[in-house]
This record gives structure tokens, C-alpha cells and sequence, in this order.
């Protein structure tokens, strides 16, 4: 895998891009959006810090540091806290706050490589190919977790699902 | 992908997610070390600055108080200290007047000795 070594402009530009979506997907490991948000702000002030080595398509590696960073933040807690927030970390101009809230619980409810996938693409814009590449996985094995995550976000968001 | 998948695609992509609060740097190791000696310098140039300031102070206030006038007095004062001095010396101790006043004289008047003696100065005029 191809290592780079990213600049301050660079890391600022990341979080500026993705930062929001990073938080998102924190959120989906059970996190309120203010440790979220501390999750990611740590992760990219390490970044900086450091100056340490991270792949020449970064944003994998950043979905991957921000999943650990999440369930160690988790384990940390441990029974410390049984309630899940119920808080919204997507925004929809026409949407209304349930359907918001029915798209986390859905996301929350796919399989880690699959939300990982859906996170990657959808909200960082990421193409198959690239995730692929990122990711060190064969594209139809992207290719299938997308696919599948779609269907099961589509069962679950219909309007005769049982929830 | 299906239509159906593209559909979805789009329609998940209408949510955004929340807007989180900017990156907050904090200075960093390598930035925090040329902050520290810019403050010590600044430190040092500041104390040195007030001594100096204080040094100066100290000297205009001894030179306001210790004038060309003042030294007069104080030298007048000596030479009244002298003169009570040696009139005690004739009244109880005459015999080392004498000497006293040529030490005094040697202190005192110009070298007359030599080429500076008096005649020699004359002379030459």
C-alpha cells in the first residue's frame, strides 16, 4: 500500500471535507455526537502532531482509526452507560426528524463492513473502485457488501416494515 | 447497480450529516518550543531593561542631590574641620604642628620642586 506523509493544510482540508461524516459514522457505534465529534477532533489532531505515515487514499484509513477509536471509547465506558442516545447526527432539509432518526437506527443496524462501505461512498464520495484499492478488498466484495447494505436499509426504511 | 440501488443511493444522500465544530489546533510540540525562547528573551530583555532603567534613576537622583554647589560646601566644611584641627594642634601639641602643616602643605599647594619650583618657572617667563 502506498504511504504518504500528510501536510497541515492537507489535514485541515480532510476534516473540513469528511470531518462531519466522520462524526456521523462514530455516531453509528453508539456515541453521542459530542464524544463523536471529540472522537474525530482527536483523530485529526493526532494527524497533525504526529506527521505520522497514512496511505495515499486516506480516507479508508480514516474510517478505519475513527471504528477503533469508537469501540475502545466503548470499552472504556463499559456498563457506564446503558442508554443509547436518541439525538440526530443527519440533517435533511425535507426530511422530519423520524425519518432522520429510522435512516441512523438503519444504519446502526448493518453489518460494520457494510455501514463502513455505505459511509465511504455515499457521504465521502467515494467510488467502488477507490474503496476497493483503500480498503484492500476485491471490488465485487465492495461491490456486494454496497448492494446488500442497500437492500437492507430498503427493507428496513419501507413504510410496512415492522420495527 | 440496479436502478432501484441508485434511487437509494441518491435518496440517502439527501441526508447530511451534522455540522460539527471546526478543528481546534492546539500549538503544536514543534511550534511550542520557539514560543518558550521568544518569552524567555523577551523576559530577559525586559528585566535587563529595568535594571538599566533603575540603575539610571539611582545616578540622576545622586547627581541632583550631590551638586558643584554641595561639593563646595562639604570641601568648605573641610577646611573648617582642618583649621579647628590645627588650632587644637598649636594650643596642645605645638611641637608636631610643624609637621602636620607640611604634610597638609604637601597635600595641598603645588608641586615647587624641580622644574615646577617656582624660581625655575620664573625664569623661564
Amino acid at each position: 500500500m502506498r504511504i504518504t506523509k500528510l501536510n497541515p493544510e492537507e489535514v485541515k482540508s480532510l476534516y473540513q471535507r469528511h470531518g462531519a461524516a466522520l462524526a456521523a459514522y462514530a455516531c453509528s457505534f453508539g456515541l453521542d455526537h459530542a464524544s463523536a465529534e471529540d472522537v474525530v477532533q482527536q483523530l485529526f489532531l493526532k494527524l497533525l502532531k504526529e506527521k505520522h505515515l497514512v496511505p495515499r487514499t486516506p480516507l479508508a484509513y480514516l474510517y478505519g482509526a475513527t471504528r477503533n477509536a469508537c469501540l475502545n471509547r466503548r470499552r472504556d465506558r463499559g456498563r457506564e452507560t446503558d442508554l443509547e442516545p436518541v439525538e440526530s447526527w443527519f440533517t435533511h432539509s425535507g426530511g422530519s426528524p423520524d425519518e432522520v432518526l429510522s435512516i441512523q437506527n438503519a444504519l446502526k443496524e448493518l453489518p460494520p463492513e457494510q455501514r463502513e462501505t455505505v459511509f465511504l461512498k455515499v457521504w465521502s464520495g467515494m467510488t467502488l473502485q477507490e474503496i476497493a484499492e483503500a480498503t484492500a478488498t476485491p471490488l465485487n466484495t465492495v461491490a456486494s457488501r454496497f448492494r446488500y447494505a442497500l437492500e437492507k436499509l430498503r427493507e428496513r426504511l419501507a413504510p410496512d416494515s415492522t420495527r | 447497480m440496479s436502478l432501484d440501488d441508485e434511487e437509494m443511493e441518491r435518496y440517502l444522500a439527501e441526508f447530511r450529516p451534522s455540522a460539527i465544530r471546526p478543528l481546534v489546533i492546539e500549538a503544536t510540540a514543534s511550534s511550542v518550543w520557539p514560543l518558550r525562547v521568544a518569552a524567555v528573551v523577551a523576559m530577559v530583555v525586559l528585566a535587563a531593561g529595568l535594571l538599566w532603567f533603575g540603575h539610571r534613576k539611582a545616578q540622576h537622583l545622586r547627581e541632583a542631590t550631590f551638586t558643584p554647589a554641595n561639593k563646595a560646601d562639604v570641601a568648605s566644611v573641610g577646611r573648617a574641620e582642618t583649621t579647628l584641627t590645627l588650632t587644637k594642634l598649636a594650643l596642645t601639641d605645638s611641637e608636631n604642628l610643624d609637621l602636620v602643616l607640611a604634610e597638609e602643605s604637601r597635600k595641598e599647594l603645588p608641586l615647587c620642586k624641580g622644574a615646577q619650583s617656582t624660581l625655575k618657572v620664573l625664569a623661564r617667563d
